[in-house]
């Protein structure tokens, strides 16, 4: 054994020990890098030497530098993190909704309609009086608008929901291709020797971002690739190929998007997004939004139905048979507006029973107020709008646990990921000081061996 | 068991998580705390949510009840206090006929008394013919002519009215002689359009509330309403179309010129209340009525004018029944009084219980809602104080 191979050994363990702390330096300095997974340095022993004792184990080296992460807990987070974009987008929405409907104030169109029946009750104690007519079509006015209002704000709900979904596709898109670009980029350095580490850190960020977005599915392939399905088995990314998603407008749900493939723009996928904001912002555009204007119509519909037949049974005060008092052709919340004729003269308000001007068919229009006319006939008008609005306050308090579930879901995994993949400046720093015992006792060695040498000289 | 490894971004992580949870809980007292409501928004408690408002939709009915009954309160009053005024004044009538009638007066205290008997006769009639706002308090439903006149007339039947929108533009006159025995207000309706012996038409007795069978109008325009009522329609340009109305007004004879209707208010879900008496029931002998008020004080002044004491003595007891005609309405107005008073009560008990489920429901409660906030104040302190803390804690400390 020669002096000479001690150094060799002393300078593997320097460059080793040199490479180790070059690691940790890395790893401190991304210590608030999202999606970085620490690295940790292989060491192995290299080569042997046969002596009369046995073999030796010589030398040092870092065999690889190794990115500490559990594949299943990713693959665990990004199925996570589909069910928390959905859910936290359905929340958000849900919440815009509830704004409109906030009846807490006693300002909505519960309030209104109290006031409506409330004027039909004065009118028919004062048939003649202008006042009480004025009052009357106010309160039908405000009324008839704040449908409207809120109609039409349950509309911008879907459409910016619509809007959204336009986004988020181009969003996909991106991802789509800086994953496919990625996957090329690993698998050439994968067979050369290139370090893929913060490749593969750059693409884990992108599927939990394309997760969040669309629910997918996928597995990496042996040359390293991650192929990307949606959940009806077609391909969003094989190796360094992709297939971008488009909107097209579907005639038959409000001329609202449906999501295609680019390449096949006349098949819907709609149905194949369950989960993930897409599939949040669709439920709300095409399902909850879409209920709760169901039920407003309905409501509406049935207030101008029930009030006029009540209303041409009257006498107005010129002895006229009662007209309509809302607009007949307008029987939606989004249309709902007394009839231009009530509106245009107070006096063809019909409150009496008879040619004679009494206030009795006001009390019968009023009376509506406790008319079993809606659900089936289960249901008053005030009562269906209030347990339409219990059933809102129900869907965002569920919406609200739903997501609250799914986010501490996500915190408990990232916290799992964390405590595998995230960088801890402690430990760290303990490593610092044992590669830099490693490098001090190298170095010390390279010292001795030099002594050992000038002493072998000094004989000469 | 091998510890779990803390990174340092779960130790943030953890901690800005666990304060962002404080504060919204912080946040959501405050809302209360400002508000004064445990319900700002529907999720917060859905089903209170919908018990709020159903309670608020039971009190705005009550309060229209309530307005309901004061308007019919006052209406009774009034009707009541005039005539309590038309009572004293039969009372006074009674007193001359029966000083009259005997033996001691003669044509000169007759002739005085005559004049005297013409001032309460006026002056009932005014009071008959009280307004409470523009509404006249006696007058049944029909508002649009006082309802008492000076003179007795014939049983007539009114000219014939068409309404304001009526299509036809042709003319419709009325005619014959009415036979009814009280004020009536006859309507035709066209049911479908057409021409004279197309058109169809239905008849109502009165005013427009019940509709008799539907009738083919006749080709020369002829129909017979009912009581002796006929009317003539003569055709213009334009056909009878449906919903044209025509109606025309008929008195039986006497004083009176409005009809036996009553009004009614809702004071209750689905209880409807009648405020008014008509003035057929109380001064004349139609309908509920029993004696001609009006007619007896005429007919005591001509007695005494023409001063035969026996055909005063014969008004005594048709003032006497006149008197308690009155005061039967009287009473009728009391009895009415006393349901509205037993309604108000139950409507202000009703209101109040409301107004305090309501609160119980969605108001807080401030010593509860105050504790907890002083509590969550504490938290949140601790967690600043934690927050300021973990971030200083570190090996880097220990390392020279």
């Amino acid at each position: 054994m020669s002096g000479i191979s001690a150094l060799n050994i002393a300078k593997d363990s320097l460059i080793s020990h040199q490479t180790a702390i070059n690691t940790t330096g890395s790893n401190i300095a991304n210590v608030n890098t999202t999606g970085y997974t620490r690295q940790r340095p292989v060491f192995t022993t290299n080569g042997t030497m046969d002596v009369a004792a046995g073999l030796v184990q010589m030398s040092v080296s870092i065999d690889q530098i190794e990115r500490v992460y559990n594949r299943f807990l990713e693959a665990e987070i990004n199925e996570q993190i589909q069910d928390f974009g959905y859910s936290e987008t359905r929340k958000e929405q849900l919440q815009l909704i509830e704004i409109i409907f906030n009846e807490t104030t006693g300002e909505g169109i519960d309030d209104l309609f109290n006031k409506f029946w409330g004027a039909l009750e004065d009118l028919s104690s004062n048939p003649e009086g202008q006042p009480e007519r004025v009052a009357l079509l106010s309160a039908a006015e405000s009324l008839t608008y704040l449908f409207r209002s809120f109609s039409s704000d349950l509309v911008a709900v879907q459409d910016d929901a619509n809007a959204a979904i336009s986004d988020l596709v181009t969003q996909v898109n991106g991802k789509l291709a800086s994953i496919a670009d990625l996957n090329e980029k690993i698998a050439q350095n994968e067979t050369g020797t290139g370090d893929t580490n913060v490749l593969r850190d750059a693409r884990t960020v992108l599927a939990k971002e394309l997760a969040e977005c669309i629910d997918i599915q996928y597995f990496e392939d042996s040359r390293g690739a991650l192929n990307i399905f949606i959940s009806n088995g077609l391909t969003l990314v094989e190796s360094g190929n992709y297939y971008t998603l488009d909107v097209q407008a579907n005639a038959g749900n409000s001329f609202y998007y449906d999501v295609v493939f680019t390449d096949n723009p006349g098949v819907s996928i709609n149905k194949y997004i369950t989960s993930g904001r897409l599939a949040g912002f669709m439920e709300i555009r095409d399902t909850t939004a879409a209920a709760y204007l169901n039920d407003l119509n309905m409501l509406a519909a049935t207030l101008v139905q029930e009030v006029n037949v009540q209303h041409r049974l009257g006498y107005d005060l010129m002895s006229n048979v009662g007209g309509d008092f809302f607009d007949p052709s307008k029987t939606d919340a989004r249309t709902i507006a007394v009839s231009a004729a009530i509106i245009g003269d107070i006096n063809k308000i019909a409150a009496s029973e008879t040619v004679n001007g009494d206030g009795t068919n006001a009390m019968y229009v009023g009376r509506l107020k406790d008319a079993l006319v809606l659900n089936g006939n289960t249901s008053t008008f005030n009562g269906y709008y209030s347990s339409f609005i219990g059933g809102i306050g129900e869907d965002v308090a569920s919406a609200n646990r739903i997501c609250n579930h799914h986010t501490d879901l996500m915190n408990q995994l990232n916290i799992k990921r964390e405590s595998i993949s995230g960088v801890s400046v402690d430990e760290e720093m303990l490593n610092l000081i044992k590669y830099q015992t490693g490098y001090s006792a190298a170095a010390k060695l390279c010292s001795t061996v030099q002594e050992l040498v000038d002493t072998l000289l000094g004989l000469v | 068991m091998m510890a779990m490894r803390v990174s340092d971004n779960t130790r943030f992580d953890t901690m800005i998580n666990n304060l962002f949870a404080v504060q919204d809980r912080y946040n959501q007292l405050m809302d209360k705390m400002s508000s004064q409501k445990n319900i700002n928004r529907p999720s917060d408690d859905p089903p209170g949510m919908g018990r709020v408002m159903k309670y608020r939709e039971t009190q705005a009915a009550v309060t229209s009840y309530t307005r309901n009954v004061d308007s019919a309160n006052a209406w009774i009053t009034m009707s009541e206090s005039k005539l309590t005024s038309v009572n004293n004044l039969l009372v006074r009538a009674k007193e001359i006929a029966l000083a009259q009638s005997s033996g001691t007066a003669n044509a000169l205290t007759r002739e005085q008394a005559a004049v005297e008997i013409e001032q309460i006769f006026d002056e009932i009639k005014s009071l008959a013919n009280s307004k409470y706002g523009d509404r006249y308090l006696f007058a049944g439903t029909k508002m649009d002519q006082a309802p008492f006149s000076s003179t007795a007339s014939a049983a007539t039947i009114g000219t014939a009215l068409t309404a304001d929108d009526n299509s036809f533009d042709g003319t419709v006159a009325s005619g014959g002689s009415y036979s009814g025995s009280v004020n009536k207000t006859y309507a035709v309706k066209i049911v479908s359009s057409g021409a004279f012996g197309a058109a169809t038409y239905q008849v109502s007795e009165d005013g427009g509330k019940n509709w008799g069978g539907v009738t083919t109008m006749p080709v020369g325009g002829n129909i017979t309403l009912g009581d002796g009522i006929d009317l003539t329609f003569t055709a213009g340009t334009t056909d009878l179309t449906t919903n044209d109305i025509f109606y025309v007004h008929a008195s039986a004879e006497g004083y009176y010129h409005g009809n036996g209707e009553e009004l009614f208010v809702e004071i209750g879900k689905e209880i409807t209340f009648s405020y008014s008496i008509s003035g057929q029931s109380i001064f004349t002998d139609k309908g509920k009525g029993d004696v001609d008020i009006f007619a007896t004080l005429e007919n005591l002044k001509t007695a005494l004018l023409n001063n035969a004491p026996n055909d005063v003595a014969a008004q005594i007891d048709n003032l006497d029944a006149a008197g308690k005609q009155v005061n039967k309405c009287i009473a009728r107005c009391g009895a009415k009084a006393n349901r509205l008073e037993v309604a108000e009560n139950n409507l202000s008990d009703l209101y109040y219980k409301l107004t305090e489920l309501i609160s119980k429901t969605e108001d807080v409660d401030i010593a509860d809602i105050t504790t907890k906030f002083s509590m969550q104040q504490i938290v949140l302190q601790a967690s600043y104080a934690m927050a300021a803390r973990i971030g200083n804690i570190s090996i880097l400390d220990f390392l020279r």
